[in-house]
């Protein structure tokens, strides 16, 4: 058993439900490979720096959960199949590493930013219609 | 030799803005934008440790985090004009 650490992008028009829908079912698929959540970050939506799949803002998430080393190629298909992932990244983490992220408070910048990114998704829709 | 305290008088820091003080172990996130985002040019590029002044060792931990935060979009690859 390994610790890895999963980010993944969602689309940017979910709501927060359809956001928790999401982890449960991610959940599952870790859990499915012989793994244990064992702790999730919001960072919220925030501005891609490049447009992945037409797509210009993300809700991320980033999740610290252990795995079976053989279960990573299943899991990232399991991502790569689920449709509300635009773009997703497993990491794997040493030990110390681990601790570290598991010690670390969860800040709250990523409300903020969210709060001040919605106004400028106004301005990009334009953009994205030329 | 005025081009060179030119070049310094712009990047006057001329030591690594990761290395601890105590020796302790270094880590860079590849999620903390705050802290690569100074170390990346307008361009999109890893600026030089030659200019930032960071130590190699840093240096390789950072350009590894600033790679995987181009993979997840949190940093561009490049910038187009």
């Amino acid at each position: 058993m390994r610790s890895y650490q999963s980010v993944l992008i969602l689309k940017p028009d979910l709501e927060e439900s359809r956001v928790d829908e999401a982890l449960a079912k991610i959940g599952e698929f870790i859990k499915s490979n012989g793994g244990a959540i064992l702790k999730t970050e919001k960072w919220g939506k925030k501005r891609l720096a490049y447009r992945v799949k037409k797509n210009r803002f993300g809700v991320y998430l980033n999740i610290y959960h252990t795995l079976e080393p053989s279960g990573v190629v299943d899991l990232e298909k399991k991502y790569k199949l689920f449709d509300l992932i635009i773009k997703f990244m497993v990491v794997l983490l040493a030990d110390d590493e681990l601790e570290r992220a598991l010690g670390r408070e969860e800040e709250v910048e990523g409300e903020k930013a969210a709060a001040t990114e919605d106004t400028k998704d106004t301005k990009d829709k334009k953009d994205n219609d030329e | 030799m005025a081009e060179t305290t030119k070049k310094r008088s712009f990047f006057s820091q001329k030591i690594c803005r990761f290395c601890n003080d105590d020796d302790s172990k270094v880590y860079i996130d590849f999620f903390d934008i705050k802290a690569l985002k100074p170390l990346i040019s307008e361009r999109g590029k890893i600026v030089p440790s030659r200019i930032s002044g960071n130590c190699a060792k840093c240096q390789r931990l950072l350009t590894r985090a600033i790679k995987k935060a181009r993979n997840i979009a949190l940093l561009p690859f490049s910038v187009q004009h």
